[in-house]
């Protein structure tokens, strides 16, 4: 193949993949350049693409009730925790004890929040975006640590009564939300647990569960028989060899398998409105947020739009390998 | 491993799925018989089939069966196509992979609530896409009850397109290279290679890709909402007329909705029995 041509097939195939990126990001884009315009360019009727004056009201309008808010304050405090996370992040890598410093990643998240919540006038949406963090992680737990049991028994056992299992499982992986929510809403108003956290954890465990155990049993799969055999001639029980042995080896499966229950219960919407009348997450608050078509309404709600999805993008983009893996996995075997 | 052992290795998942899935189901399917009310919970007639039979007469029911088959029928197959070409296309890349799988996998991550505002702030006027369609035609492109319906299926293939494609993409990574030069050495073009060597390869793949693109689509919800909720009824898909009929606050009609639940799940399921089917035989076989 002549030199000329090869350049021009290259240079087709990233013109090609530019466009899919366009029609990938575009979305994002111009509602994030929205978040930060004032209202009359976004009112304007040829909109302004450039070369607009930049505001971040819209940001402090939508986490903040006091309009006096300093956003360059806000700033700062978001940067001094962003380093108190990752450097400890950073640290539990090359650490023979990652879990000290995988603790303190965990006390820097949670000190951030709850000085933010002191030292500022904070919207509801604040508290939504800590029920959204509370319900995604107590969500992953339960299900993974449920899940991790049931992905190794169905793995491991050749009776036919794991594929009865698996079927079945399959089967109300389809279901649609209504067949179970309904009953849902019912049972928690009469335990007086509408409205909780619980219940929206509960719900999300229950339609996650399918997923979990037929995820984590393809990683399972991978790892070799002779791994827990092996601690079990040397005189383990089978429940040790599992923990000790087989569990260490299952990294990737778990943090894969936690990214997908992640994205199911950051972003879950009809449960928590049915189940939870005030106490929301932040897709139920955006929503009812962005019902009105004033310009001022417009840019608050881009602002959140962006915000909303800002950490999910940033961990995704941290364990970007892990999904495609997991995707990959789930593909290939399932 | 011991059947004692597996039975309790498996217990608290099957556990989780009897007392949260299977229990629920089995009270949508009771209560589907009676006349419960959102505002008057504590009764509960009993009236027999009398829910189906309204359902069924219903024709705002048919309307939105009509249209979640139409959304499954379009968005699945552009989406699994959409998903391999970006997958084949990326695929020939070299450097900057990590780069275009990123910014591909983007609206994947998106919560799809948020998504559909993204698609409702371009399309609206004052928004790019609006305007857009304003320089062309002359005028903006303005959402209403006739496009509502293409906008939803847009943002569902923008949605789920980028399922398709890393699936499709994790597939191209284990096709033998030697099969594809042997097939390009016998003088094969790229469509006779791709035809008789990539997609036989790709086949369980795609069937996975298929069942759960179908699953989901066919209970899409929250994107629905947010288009054409309380504005443009006749754009509602099965899981959406479910809650206007039962969680209105002011008319509320549980039993109503329960029925519905009920037909919906009947109906995923007749069109999943094929590849339940297949799936259950795949797994008898795997243990023989």
């Amino acid at each position: 193949m002549s030199g000329a041509r090869r350049i021009a097939q290259r240079g087709a195939l990233h013109l090609s993949l530019a466009v899919i990126v366009l029609w990938s990001v575009l979305p994002l884009l111009w509602t994030f350049q929205t978040s930060i315009k004032f209202t009359r360019d976004v009112a304007a009727r040829v909109p302004v693409l450039w070369g607009y004056e930049t505001t971040a009201a819209a940001y402090r309008a939508y986490w903040f009730d006091d309009p006096a808010t300093s956003m360059w304050r806000v700033l700062a405090v978001l940067l001094a925790s962003v380093v108190l996370i990752t450097v400890p992040a950073l640290v539990a890598r090359r650490s023979s004890r990652p879990w000290i410093w995988h603790a303190l990643v965990v006390v820097a998240i949670v000190g951030s929040l709850v000085y933010v919540a002191r030292r500022f006038d904070t919207s509801d949406q604040f508290e939504f975006l800590v029920n959204s963090l509370i319900v995604t992680v107590a969500t992953i737990c339960v299900s993974i640590s449920i899940g991790l049991f049931g992905g190794y028994g169905l793995a491991r056992y050749s009776g036919k009564s794991g594929a009865v299992i698996l079927l079945a499982a399959l089967a109300f992986r389809a279901l649609p939300r209504f067949a179970f929510v309904l009953p849902f809403f019912i049972i928690a108003k009469y335990l007086g647990l509408l409205d909780s956290r619980a219940v929206i954890v509960l719900a999300l465990v229950a339609v996650n569960q399918p997923f979990t155990i037929w995820m984590l049993r393809t990683f399972f799969l991978e790892v070799p028989k002779e791994l827990e055999e092996a601690a079990m001639m040397d005189g383990a029980t089978r429940l040790q060899a599992f923990l000790r042995v087989v569990i260490p080896t299952m990294r990737p499966g778990i943090i894969a398998t936690s990214l997908f229950t992640m994205l199911l219960a950051y972003n879950e919407f009809l449960f928590v409105r049915v189940l939870a009348p005030t106490n929301w997450t932040l897709p139920v608050g955006i929503v009812s947020l962005a019902g009105g078509e004033s310009s001022k309404g417009i840019t608050e709600a881009a602002a959140a739009a962006v915000s909303i999805t800002l950490p999910i993008v940033i961990v995704i983009i941290i364990f970007q390998k892990h999904l495609v893996k997991g995707l990959g996995a789930g593909a290939v075997k399932g | 491993m011991e059947r004692r052992s597996f039975t309790l290795f498996v217990l608290p998942s099957v556990s989780v799925m009897t007392a949260l899935m299977v229990v629920p189901l089995g009270t949508t399917i009771w209560l589907s018989l009676t006349d419960l009310l959102l505002r008057d919970l504590d009764s509960a007639p009993f009236i027999g089939l009398g829910n189906y039979a309204e359902v069924l007469r219903d024709p705002d029911f048919w309307r939105a069966t009509r249209f979640t088959l139409a959304f499954v029928a379009v968005t699945v197959p552009v989406e699994m196509a959409l998903g391999i070409v970006f997958a084949l296309l990326l695929d020939r890349v070299g450097r900057g992979r990590s780069f275009y799988l990123a910014a591909l996998l983007l609206p994947f991550i998106v919560t799809p609530v948020v998504g559909t505002l993204l698609f409702r702030n371009l399309f609206s006027r004052g928004g790019l896409i609006s305007w857009l369609v304003e320089v062309f035609t002359g005028e903006p492109f303005v959402i209403d009850g006739s496009n509502v319906r293409f906008l939803i299926m847009l943002h569902a293939v923008w949605h789920v397109t980028p399922f398709a494609f890393v699936s499709v993409f994790a597939g191209l990574q284990t096709l033998p290279q030697e099969r594809v030069e042997a097939a390009a050495i016998d003088g094969g073009k790229f469509g006779d290679i791709f035809w008789h060597v990539t997609l036989p390869h790709l086949r369980s793949i795609l069937f996975f890709v298929a069942i759960i693109s179908i699953m989901d689509s066919y209970r899409v919800f929250d994107s629905v909402f947010v288009f054409a909720g309380n504005r443009f009824d006749d754009s509602h898909t099965l899981s959406v007329y479910n809650s206007v009929v039962a969680l209105d606050a002011k008319i509320g009609r549980l039993g109503k909705g329960h029925a519905i639940a009920v037909l919906t799940v009947v109906g995923i399921f007749a069109a999943l029995v094929p590849f339940l089917v297949r799936s259950y035989k795949e797994q008898i076989a795997e243990r023989a």
